[in-house]
């Protein structure tokens, strides 16, 4: 027999190949992998988006064929139990279903849409069980709680009954992850499952993934983007771009000499927590192949003078309406009672996990949202006592960046126009004059002036967002609030607009107010920083004092949840506990007392708990 | 509970407006009953007299507040036409169409899901297309003309159901279905169309929902994925569509009911509206302005039962 497949791994992919229907005919997703999973080892692949990970780990379990994919040749070795491995790219389709959910298990990205909405958690956690192991439903429910119990889900006899859109996303993920455990898989397939989670939470899942792997000896092929998550948990990593692996190895041997080019970019591009411990500014980060980033003189904070923008006691609550008079029962107290300054030329960043009400502080000001109360100065002007036409005219010194680029640039306008239409809205320049400046801005973010002619479509995401860029800058603002303006973005074009944005700092004298679920970036780009959690900034200070002297148990809670990129450091908990988030909801007529802070050091102000 | 209750009121309110409108449009029209019950030749003292002795001179607030009474009451009047009280009357119609509108309803679902199911999981391809086709061509035809086919084919060549006439369900309920069952099927093929459509809109949206990777990657057979994951979370938009499909079905039944000579509600209203019968036009109009808003009320609460995300509140 030629076909006589490897004896020892668990998994052994070889030569995969797998195509998409293209309207050019054929479009390769997936180009000549091969690679291995040994029983009881975490491989994590890693890539970009674009590189085939996600349908190599899709084509394992056959779901590729769903999304139009086709596995066109190659070998999929998987070995169920202690028989023969068999190539699961020549297995029927029928014979296929027994094995998915039973031998080998996915958890997905998504939490909040990964589980069916019309189901209760008890019926989803038991149909596998029941449909692999011929459980009987009461015995089916004892098993499930039993799982919720080993995801460390609190009240599992409660859950059984409840539905998705009861639990929270830390809560659902780990519902998921119960679900692909249900029937103790030999493999579990991990894709990208906490990209979509604030980093408390990342923390507790990756340990718990850890723990499960270790208790039940099950192979993990671990899915990412994101560096730190892979030191933090690999064995072996796979490298890969474009559909092709560009690197394989042991994890610390792939951190520490990374043989391709790519892999040396992809490691430079990623922020790494304290990195820049005494560092006195912001700072490019070096990317291999690409130009060398200007010499950075240091930006120059004035910290005299008044300030840019100025808030004072900014609260923004949402009313929640109930009965049949629909009147207000209760407030959810989204930004409570925020204050701090930006000066000329300065980063604040303002961090904190979904909810806290980062995001809308930002819409605060802008009075993107209607603020509850407080006071914002933009420039010695009080921008929340303007009328429409006042404030309409203010909005030209201050602009926004928002997180998704495919969503804030309209499909059906070419980008020239787009980029010039804050400058026709506020008359500031016409004719050929106009048509410098867009030379200039579209020069100036990077873009070739060829692409003035064409629609979002035709550019990449973060080719977008330097459009989105330069719409911010057309105006000469003072003041760019970037909302997540890179989350959305891969770490290699992450890394290049964050770049981009320092530069521009230094040479327009911007001020950002940066907002930012991601600490390693905000070390990178900011002067101060502010941390937010429900609706409060807890911490605010020097990014030094924020990074390297956090006195909050908040803002320590959150850096230690932050995963390294660095494989001699791992931190992951594996004991780590389900914590509830508490609720911002409050009813109606609840006033929260002002919040008192502590000035440890000069700027450096600390929330005393209450 | 408190949702429940407000939408019962605005039934009620809805039910209210109509009330006044049915009521002012029928005294504006020219003639009034008293003219109907005597004729247009006849003696102006006689008709005076008439109008008087039935409360037609009587201001209008008074005669609505006479006839909501009624219709409150269950004294609808009696028909000028037929010489009987309007309520038995009305019922038993209700009866005759609420067959059709069931039957059809049940037929329209019944072909249109799996088709719209069916052209979803093939979005793009020759089935899609297909679908799509066959739903149309339902929607292009009108309704009698489908009617016409239908008896031309089933009753005259095939001889297996009647082409006209109309048994009471309470006492031969097989004989009403094969009598309802043409009428039912004219009218199902136009309503088709709508809810292919929204089948498959809706299902295609699901299909790429990550729950059903889940589902597929849990092992589940991909019949229960689609048919017992995918369509619970379709079904609500296409129970919503054929709720307010409900309203048009009241027109077309007029036709329909006509051309197969069954005496429901479709063939009284027309009765009424052709012989200008003002109570009976007043109380069919209310009648199915009722029935429309309480099938989608229903409609709506059942949304409620399947979603548990629209529960709260």
């Amino acid at each position: 027999m030629l076909d006589q497949p490897p004896q020892q791994p668990l998994v052994s992919i070889e030569n995969l190949r797998v195509e998409f229907d293209g309207e050019s005919g054929p479009i390769a997703g997936v180009k000549d992998v091969s690679f291995t999973v040994n029983p009881g080892e975490t491989v994590c692949v890693v890539g970009e988006s674009g590189s085939g990970k996600s349908v190599t780990s899709l084509s394992l379990l056959r779901l590729v064929e769903f999304g139009g994919g086709r596995i066109v040749s190659g070998r999929l070795w998987f070995r169920p139990g202690e028989g023969e491995a068999i190539d699961l790219a020549q297995m029927p389709a029928e014979k296929m279903i027994d094995l998915r959910g039973d031998r080998i298990g996915m958890i997905f990205q998504e939490p909040m849409t990964a589980l069916n909405p019309v189901f209760t958690i008890g019926r989803q956690l038991t149909d596998g069980l029941r449909r692999h192991r011929g459980l009987s439903a009461a015995e089916a429910d004892a098993r499930a709680i039993e799982l919720m119990r080993e995801v460390r889900l609190p009240e599992p006899e409660r859950r059984l009954r409840q539905y998705p859109h009861e639990l929270s996303g830390g809560m659902r993920q780990r519902v998921v992850i119960a679900m692909a455990m249900a029937c103790r898989p030999q493999l579990l397939i991990a894709d990208e499952p906490t990209t979509a989670l604030d980093v408390t939470i990342q923390a507790e899942i990756l340990g718990l993934i850890k723990r499960l792997k270790r208790e039940f000896g099950m192979a993990v092929l671990f899915i990412t983007h994101d560096m730190a998550v892979v030191a933090q948990l690999a064995d072996r990593v796979v490298v890969m771009r474009n559909g092709e692996k560009v690197e394989e190895g042991p994890v610390e041997r792939i951190f520490a000499e990374p043989q391709a080019e790519y892999t040396k970019a992809l490691l430079a591009s990623v922020p790494k927590l304290g990195e820049m411990r005494g560092k006195p500014a912001p700072e490019p980060l070096r990317i291999p192949g690409a130009p060398e980033p200007v010499a950075t003189r240091p930006a120059s904070v004035s910290t005299t003078g008044r300030p840019v923008l100025s808030v004072k006691g900014l609260t923004t609550r949402f009313p929640i309406k109930g009965g049949v008079l629909r009147r207000v029962v209760a407030n959810v107290h989204a930004v409570e009672n925020v204050s701090f300054e930006l000066a000329h030329g300065e980063t604040l960043a303002l961090v904190g996990e979904s909810g806290c009400g980062k995001s809308t502080t930002a819409r605060s000001i802008l009075r993107l949202v209607e603020p509850t109360s407080g006071d914002v100065v933009m420039d010695g002007q009080d921008i929340l006592g303007l009328d429409a036409g006042g404030l309409r005219r203010a909005r030209r010194n201050m602009q926004m960046v928002f997180q998704d680029p495919f969503a804030s640039l309209n499909p059906f306008m070419r980008l020239r126009k787009q980029v010039a239409e804050p400058i026709l809205n506020f008359d500031l320049a016409r004719g050929s004059e106009l048509d410098d400046r867009i030379a200039f801005l579209f020069d100036r973010v990077g873009l070739p002036r060829d692409f003035m002619r064409r629609f979002p479509h035709e550019l990449s995401g973060g080719q977008r967002q330097r459009v989105a860029i330069a719409r911010a800058l057309s105006v000469n603002p003072k003041l760019i609030i970037a909302d997540e303006a890179v989350s959305a973005l891969d770490v290699s074009v992450q890394a290049q607009v964050l770049n981009l944005l320092m530069e521009l700092q230094v040479d327009f004298g911007l001020s950002y107010l940066f907002i930012s679920h991601d600490m390693a970036v905000v070390e990178r780009v900011s002067h101060r920083v502010g941390v937010m959690y429900l609706g409060r900034i807890v911490e605010i200070g020097s990014r030094a004092d924020i990074f390297e002297d956090p006195r909050h148990v908040y803002t320590r809670t959150l850096l230690a949840g932050v995963p390294i990129a660095d494989p001699t450091q791992r931190m992951l908990k594996e004991s780590a506990e389900f914590k509830p988030l508490p609720s911002p909801v409050f009813p109606a007529g609840h006033t929260r007392p002002a919040p008192v802070y502590d000035e440890v050091s000069p700027g450096h102000l600390v929330l005393r708990d209450d | 509970m408190v949702y429940l209750l407000n939408r019962l009121l605005s039934v009620a309110l809805t039910l209210f407006l109509i009330s006044i409108v049915t009521f002012g449009i029928t005294n504006i029209l020219p003639g009034d009953v008293a003219m109907m019950i005597m004729g247009t030749q006849s003696n102006p003292e006689a008709l005076e007299g008439l109008r008087e002795s039935l409360g037609l001179n009587d201001p209008l607030l008074v005669q609505y507040g006479r006839w909501m009474g009624g219709m409150l009451t269950g004294n609808w009047g009696e028909s000028l036409l037929f010489n009987e009280p309007i309520a038995p009357l009305i019922s038993q119609k209700v009866l005759a169409s609420g067959l059709i509108v069931v039957m059809t309803m049940m037929m329209a679902l019944a072909l249109a899901i799996p088709l719209g199911v069916w052209a979803a999981r093939h979005r793009d391809r020759w089935q899609d297309t297909t679908s799509s086709t066959t739903a149309l061509l339902g929607l292009s035809m009108p309704d009698f003309f489908i009617g016409i086919m239908l008896i031309l084919f089933f009753a005259a060549y095939l001889g297996w159901f009647p082409s006209s006439g109309f048994v009471d369900p309470t006492e031969n309920f097989g004989g009403a279905v094969r009598h309802a069952f043409l009428p039912s099927l004219a009218l199902a093929l136009g309503l088709m169309a709508h809810l292919t459509r929204m089948t498959r809109s809706a299902m295609m949206g699901i299909l790429n929902q990550d729950f059903i990777r889940v589902a597929r990657a849990k092992g589940l057979p991909e019949r229960t994925v689609v048919w017992g994951y995918a369509l619970p979370n379709a079904i609500g938009p296409v129970m919503t569509v054929a709720g307010l499909q409900i309203g048009y079905l009241f027109g077309s039944i007029i036709v329909i009911e006509s051309l197969f000579s069954y005496t429901g509600m479709g063939w009284l209203t027309y009765q009424a509206l052709l012989n200008r019968d003002i109570p009976l036009i007043q109380s069919t109009i209310f009648v199915i302005a009722a029935v429309v808003m309480l099938v989608n009320l229903a409609v709506d609460l059942l949304y409620r039962v399947i979603d548990p995300r629209i529960r709260l509140g």
